[in-house]
This record gives structure tokens, C-alpha cells and sequence, in this order.
């Protein structure tokens, strides 16, 4: 069996494949300072039985810091040497960044993923710490992104540094015009986001001459995808599955 | 003459006006650590030889803390009691909010601003420490709004929280889809903002089923308007001129 870990700004996200199938997945907080042995005996004791039973670790990385210490959990708890997505690892994907060293791991990840899938061009949407957006071209090429503040993490700034503010919970509003201060940080918050999204959608397939697939992921995905008029499919383990994928397309090198 | 203090979470403005006229304008650090004599001996030396020549002040003030400290600073270094828009001030404009004393101050402002040039339906888009939506109907009843994080504090989250990701300037980049992460962080900042602006814009008026005139202030409307489809005007002094409106309307009144 597989283990794709997908190692982001506020999760882990540790899923176990049988062949494509994904099988479990568990969250753990990223936190740079807890050592490997702490990882370790955590994901060593998630993993139970099934640890054993494990061929291979991929794991894509967003956090320099918790790289060295997966790798450490990978080879002395998981007794597995991890393929760590990044320069020089085989995509099967063109990357055509200025600086194809540059680009996170996540974002190949999640094209790679979206592209096996929809075959045509595409758009990848990110809802996590940040919101990301990746453009694949219809012949499967990585053309480049967008990068914006995260709707988690700028509605949290909101909430700490605007002094008559008290924090909502992030859900949809019965209206757009806010008559209340909590309708209207709401309101501000979800049709923002959503606006945000589908106005950068637009865009993008504007540019490019194209219209394009949407797919998008992470934590706010379900949330506000039903609102967007954009967004055309949901998958909250995309990543993940990138991760699979890179790992069978490297798999005997 | 006539003094307008708009307190903001992040910043005071103070505009001097000669009549209708705004002749000087300072932007000064909002502080809740700092005292009155603090900002009296400030505003007072920023005033300079105005400071005497001062007979009418009204401040909108979103930071409680601050209220104390004004009210303090407008006595005693400046000889003038200040009108402080609130519950109980006239404003001219009737408020539909659920609980009208729940709307900030400078929300009210900034709508009784805008309506004045327009007498239309309105909206007004504040780019402040919050991006802020103030909704005005045709006859120019504050109907409610939609607030949203701002550009500033949002950027800086991103780059707080995200460990590989650093400080980018805030500039208009040449591409939507970036092909570095510079231009593609630019690209979310500007275009991104943008596309909450304009979207939130028409899902205003699609709900309400108008067609609004829409006015933007606040830090960043100089910056993004250009890029916008739905902005149509950009009045840097908004709530200062709106604080003035006010202060007449209460003249008059009293």
C-alpha cells in the first residue's frame, strides 16, 4: 500500500492507497516545532496494522521545515525511504514556470491530478491557507497560477484587527446586503470569496482564449462551490491523488 | 474653520475645511496605547497656526478605545467640543439597519457622502482596514452592506502564515496567470480583490434588482479602481466630506 502525504501551512494530510483506491485518510496540525519521534509515534500509531503493510511514501511539501522530519518518520517509524516531490522528480507534466525549481509542490501536485481527470484545459482552485489557482493547458501543460490570501486566514486578520468586529462562523448568509454587522461580515466573507474565485476564473479563461474545467479542493471547497458559478467539480483528496499518481510515474526509477 | 477626524482601526485622518473646501489633510497612526497629550501635542503642531482658528470638529470613530482620547485632545489642545457621529446625531438619512445603533460610524458617513453627489441608488466601496460595502436605495435610505477583509491585512496573513511564500510589492501585474511567484501572488492580491469587488457589486444589485452608482475610498481605491469594472469614481476624502455634511446638517438642526 501507498502513503501520499500531502504537507501544507496549517494540515498534514496522510492518505493510505490500495492500488487507486483511497483507503483511510487522517488530519494532523503542522507544526514545525515537533520532532520526528512526536510524528512518528503519531502517525506510526494512526497507521496501526496497516503499517506493515506499506510499499511506498510519497509526500509533497509546502513547508521546508516539516520536510526533514516526515523524512525522518518515513525511514525510522515507517522503515520507508520517501519520494519527496520537487525538482528532478518526473511529473509527466511540462512545467513552463519561469523557474520550474520555484513552483510549490502542491500546485504540480494538484495539476497533475486535475489534468488526469478532465484531459482538457484545465483550472485547479486551492481553498486552503491560501487560495491557489493552476492553469494546465488542453495538451497537459503547466502554464502558471495565482496566488491569493486564503479565506480561513483573512477572515481570522478580520476578526483580530478590526476592533467592533466579533467572529461569525464562515457559512452562507440568507442575503448579499448584510442588516446586521454579522449578515454583513458573512456576506462579506462567502459572496467575497466567491466572487473572488469566479471573477478570477473568468479572467484567467480571458487571457488564455479558453474555456476551461474547474476543479477545486482544500478545506472551503464544499462550502462555497455550491455558490460559484464556476467551480464545475469538488474533490477534497485531489492532492492526494496527485501525490499517487507522481508515485506510480516514478515508481522503479 | 471646521475640523473632520475620521478614526480608523489602522489610521486618523483629520481634513481642515474652509467652508466646503477641504484646505489640509494629515494621516496620523491609530494608537490605543498612546494618550491625549500625546495626540493633542500632535494634532496641535500638525495644525500649527489653524489650531486656534478651529470652531467645529465632528469625528466617526470605529475604535472604542479611542473615543476617550479624542474627546480629551479636541478640549483641551484644540478649544472645541467635538460632535461624535452616532446614535442620537442627525444624519438625515434614515438607517434600515435591524439595529440602527449597530451601524459604525463611518459607514453612515461614507453613505451620506456618496448619496449627496449622487441621489441615486448607491454604493459605496470602502477599502479600508476592512473592505467595506454600504448599500444606499434611490431615496437614500441606508439599506444595509457587506464586509469583507481587507487587501492589506489579508496580504499580510498570506505572508504570515504561509511558510514559502514572502512579501510581494503590491502592484498591478502584466498577466493574470503568473508564471513566478511574485506575479502570481500579485496577480491574487490585485486581480483577485478586484473580482471580489466587482462580484459582490453585481450581486448587490442583482438582489436588489438596481442599477447603482458606485463610489470607492479608502487606502487601495486608487489602486484597484483602474482594474475595476464596476467603480466609477474614487473620492479619496469621502468620510472627511461626509463628517462636514454632518456637522452642517447638526448646525442647522440645533
Amino acid at each position: 500500500m501507498l502513503l501520499a502525504i500531502d504537507i501544507g501551512n496549517t494540515n498534514v494530510v496522510l492518505g493510505l492507497y490500495d492500488g487507486a483506491r483511497l483507503q483511510r485518510h487522517w488530519r494532523v496540525l503542522t507544526q514545525p516545532a515537533r520532532t520526528a519521534d512526536e510524528y512518528g509515534f503519531l502517525i506510526g500509531n494512526l497507521l496501526a496494522d496497516q503499517r506493515a503493510a506499506l510499499t511506498g511514501i510519497a509526500v509533497s511539501s509546502v513547508v521546508p521545515a516539516l520536510s526533514t522530519t516526515v523524512g525522518t518518520v518515513c525511514r525510522d517509524y515507517l522503515h520507508c525511504e520517501p519520494l519527496m516531490i520537487g525538482p528532478g522528480v518526473k511529473t509527466g507534466m511540462p512545467i513552463l514556470y519561469d523557474d520550474p525549481r520555484q513552483l510549490g509542490s502542491d500546485r504540480i501536485v494538484n495539476a497533475v491530478a486535475a489534468y488526469e481527470r478532465t484531459r482538457a484545459a484545465t483550472i485547479v482552485v486551492d481553498l486552503g491557507t491560501a487560495t491557489k489557482f493552476e492553469y494546465v493547458s488542453s495538451r497537459g501543460e503547466y502554464v502558471g497560477g495565482v496566488i491569493a490570501p486564503g479565506i480561513g486566514i483573512a477572515s481570522e486578520a478580520l476578526f483580530a484587527r478590526a476592533a467592533r468586529l466579533a467572529r461569525v462562523a464562515i457559512g452562507r448568509p440568507s442575503h448579499v446586503v448584510g442588516r446586521n454587522t454579522s449578515g454583513a461580515v458573512q456576506s462579506g466573507i462567502f459572496y467575497g470569496y466567491v466572487a473572488m474565485i469566479d471573477g478570477l476564473v473568468a479572467r484567467i479563461q480571458r487571457e488564455c482564449g479558453v474555456t476551461a474545467q474547474v476543479i477545486a479542493t482544500g478545506g472551503f471547497a464544499p462550502l462555497l462551490a455550491p455558490a460559484s458559478a464556476t467551480i464545475g467539480a469538488v474533490d477534497e483528496f485531489l492532492t492526494l491523488d496527485g501525490i499517487r499518481l507522481i508515485s506510480e510515474r516514478n515508481r522503479g526509477h | 474653520m471646521f475640523l473632520a477626524i475620521d478614526v480608523s482601526n489602522t489610521q486618523m485622518l483629520l481634513g481642515l475645511y474652509n467652508g466646503t473646501r477641504l484646505q489640509r489633510h494629515w494621516r496620523v497612526m491609530t494608537d490605543v496605547g498612546r494618550t491625549a497629550d500625546e495626540y493633542g501635542f500632535l494634532v496641535h503642531g500638525l495644525l500649527g497656526e489653524f489650531a486656534a482658528q478651529v470652531s467645529g470638529i465632528a469625528v466617526s470613530c470605529v475604535v472604542p478605545a479611542m473615543n476617550t482620547v479624542i474627546e480629551a485632545l479636541c478640549r483641551d489642545y484644540l478649544r472645541t467640543p467635538p460632535l461624535f457621529v452616532g446614535p442620537g446625531v442627525k444624519t438625515g438619512m434614515p438607517i434600515l439597519y435591524d439595529n440602527p445603533r449597530e451601524v459604525a460610524a463611518d459607514r453612515i458617513v461614507n453613505a451620506i457622502a456618496a448619496y449627496e453627489r449622487t441621489h441615486a441608488t448607491t454604493i459605496v466601496v470602502d477599502f479600508s482596514t476592512a473592505t467595506i460595502f454600504d448599500y444606499v436605495s434611490e431615496k437614500g435610505e441606508y439599506v444595509g452592506g457587506v464586509i469583507a477583509p481587507g487587501l492589506g491585512i489579508a496580504s499580510e496573513a498570506l505572508f504570515e502564515r504561509a511558510a514559502k511564500l514572502y512579501r510581494v510589492e503590491l502592484a498591478k501585474p502584466k498577466h493574470v496567470v503568473g508564471r513566478n511567484t511574485v506575479t502570481a501572488i500579485q496577480s491574487g492580491l490585485i486581480y483577485g480583490y478586484v473580482a471580489m469587488v466587482d462580484g459582490l457589486v453585481q450581486r448587490i444589485q442583482h438582489e436588489h434588482g438596481v442599477r447603482a452608482r458606485v463610489i470607492a475610498t479608502g487606502a487601495y481605491a486608487g489602486l484597484l479602481a483602474p482594474e475595476s469594472e464596476t467603480i466609477e469614481e474614487v473620492d479619496e476624502f469621502l468620510t472627511l466630506d461626509g463628517l462636514r455634511l454632518i456637522y452642517e446638517r447638526n448646525r442647522a438642526a440645533n
